[in-house]
């Protein structure tokens, strides 16, 4: 049996997501040396976690490198890779929404949006017929409207505090965003039954994780 | 934009270097051997076609297509793919010499430049069409050939998927409320988005029966071994039994373990009418090919008669072949000052015996170590012996 690789955002989602699997009954070390490591082998269960950034996650499977991996609806939806989707995961739940200075409306000739998520905004945009332009930011996107440099920014809301405390407010919610469990179309015919069986013991603990 | 250094080609073109050449020769020859023995003639097109017929009617996405304009300002595309330019030529001209049409290409495509890494702008593929016969025995041949040739590549383990485009929609139909919804989740399997899958359904709110089997198939119809398994879903119609057919028709031709049914596999072409399926390998991260049956695509050309086919990556085929492939002796016979006519008959004699011999001036060698590295067997010939 050949080792199936798992791609894993750092961080947070790596330790909720490792708890799931745990939950799912893989025989994990409880505690992981989560040092500086990018490689983590499990011989006890024949995988292997690969840690990568969560924007490189799909790259990693999309090329099959990686079998699986787990990886948030806006990275796939930004980045539009050839991968299956397979489980809600339910964990990081969060959304994307445009946001702006309050009582403002967007400038009529060219409105301009800030965003981490070019292929989003313009996607959505183009969806409710609105031409606008896009600036590429990395990040305190918060900052566009502010000073002047946009009329509205899309980015991912969680709980909306950031927004507040910089005197913004929310104006359209764009879509729902949660981690996902992704796979690479490869990987899924040729270790079809180890995927299947992760999927098929992740999703009764992923719905009762959230019906409680 | 930086300036283009001397030594840098497009985006996403690459060199062939020798080593590469003679993989891809001997896949050639060998993929050629084997095709030609069961009955296909090969066959080449133009490298370019008009968007408006060829560029239109392919599979490709209008985004990945490689565009040119001609002089006379129409715009043209480096071919995206064989089976539309055949489809084009079958149709205005072999069909009227002769049905059923067996066709095979080795052919370069070409594809829009990208920026990543590992999406080349052109690679060669090679396949089959096999034109004027809509029978079962057409479908089984293609797949049974398309499973031979990666057999006499000996690829280690690989495997193909089949799948029907219209027991999928009969589905798709009887278990929604209408063709709207029907589309929306025919959309998300070609995106093979499973989890927007289920949330449509669910947000559709269609009876409990419907709802349940919807949620049912997405579960497990991606991964049948036999096709038993997808009857519940459907009431006995001509695609299933057509199915059942093919399914007997591969066994009895001893191909059973190399392949699987998903009924959720889906094109993002409508033009895929019956009969469709992938081919995977170890070792590739992309699907190395696909093909099916398409007869719509030759509606769009005005024809009724039906189409079959399959076509290989062949750079993704490179990548998964056993290295025993490659293998390939060479001889270096290297002379010295004043023995040029010794060593001339010396490699001729080796030449008539079958072996690839390099002649070289021993004097012009600057590094001896690196230039006979690459060789099996040196001889040295002076003028003594």
């Amino acid at each position: 049996m050949s080792v199936l690789t798992i791609a894993m955002p750092k961080g947070r989602i790596f330790e909720e997501a490792y708890e799931l699997l745990i939950q799912a009954g893989f025989n994990l070390p409880a505690e992981m040396d989560m040092s500086r490591k990018l490689m983590l082998e499990i011989p006890e269960e024949n995988i292997r976690f690969i840690l990568a950034k969560p924007m490189d996650v799909p790259v990693y499977v999309e090329h099959g490198v990686a079998d699986i991996g787990i990886a948030g609806k806006d990275v796939l939806l930004e980045q539009g890779r050839t991968v299956h989707e397979l489980l809600d995961l339910k964990i990081s739940t969060c959304y994307i929404a445009s946001a702006g200075l309050p009582n403002t409306t967007m400038n009529e000739i060219a409105p301009r949006i800030a965003t981490k998520y070019p292929e989003i905004a313009t996607k959505y945009y183009k969806g409710i017929g609105e031409q606008v332009e896009i600036i590429e930011l990395n990040g305190s996107i918060e900052l566009a409207p502010m000073i002047g440099l946009a009329d509205r920014i899309v980015d991912i809301v969680s709980t909306g505090r950031t927004l507040k405390e910089n005197g913004l407010v929310e104006y359209e919610h764009i879509t729902d965003v949660s981690s996902r469990l992704i796979a690479n179309p490869v990987s899924y015919r040729l270790k079809g039954e180890r995927i299947t069986d992760l999927v098929r013991r992740l999703k009764p603990i992923v719905n009762e994780r959230v019906d409680v | 934009m930086s300036m283009i250094q001397m030594f840098e080609k497009p985006l996403g073109m690459r060199d062939t270097f020798p080593a590469i050449y003679e993989k891809l020769e001997n896949v050639r020859k060998t993929g050629r051997n084997y095709l030609r023995a069961h009955g296909y003639e090969f066959i080449k097109t133009p490298t370019v076609e008009y968007y408006d017929t060829i560029g239109k009617a392919s599979a490709i996405y209008d985004a990945s297509l490689f565009k040119l304009v001609d002089s006379q300002g129409n715009t043209l595309v480096l071919r995206p793919d064989m089976t539309t330019p055949i489809a084009r030529v079958a149709t205005s001209k072999l069909l009227k010499e002769k049905i059923p049409l067996r066709l095979a290409y080795f052919a370069n495509v070409f594809r829009a430049q990208e920026t990543e890494g590992g999406r080349p702008a052109e690679f060669d593929q090679m396949g089959i069409e096999l034109i004027g016969d809509a029978s079962v025995y057409a479908d089984a041949e293609v797949i049974l050939t398309a499973a031979g040739l990666m057999k006499e590549f000996s690829v280690p383990s690989f495997k193909l998927t089949i799948g029907h485009a219209g027991i999928l929609q009969s589905i798709l139909n009887s278990y929604t409320d209408t063709d709207a919804q029907a589309e929306e989740l025919r959309i998300l399997l070609v995106q093979k988005n499973f989890v927007g899958f289920e949330e449509a359904v669910l947000a559709f709110e269609l009876p409990t029966m419907k709802t349940q089997s919807l949620l049912q198939f997405i579960e497990e119809a991606s991964n049948f071994l036999s096709l038993s398994q997808i009857e519940k879903y459907v009431t006995k119609n001509d695609a299933l039994l057509y199915m059942k057919e093919l399914e007997v028709l591969l066994t009895e031709a001893g191909l059973t373990d190399e392949i699987a049914f998903d009924f959720t596999l889906a094109s993002h072409m409508n033009y895929y009418t019956g009969m469709l399926f992938e081919v995977f390998a170890a070792g590739s991260g992309f699907p190395i090919g696909n093909g099916g049956r398409y007869d719509g695509l030759l509606h769009s050309f005005g024809q009724t008669v039906g189409a079959t086919g399959f076509g290989l990556r062949v750079d993704r085929l490179l990548e998964v072949l056993p290295k025993e492939f490659e293998q390939e002796s060479a001889t270096l016979v290297l002379f010295e000052q004043g023995a040029y006519t010794k060593a001339l008959t010396k490699a001729n004699a080796l030449r008539a015996q079958g072996q690839r011999v390099t002649l070289q001036a021993k004097a012009s060698l600057t590094n001896e170590a690196a230039f006979t590295a690459g060789f099996s067997e040196v001889v040295v010939v002076g003028q003594e012996d």
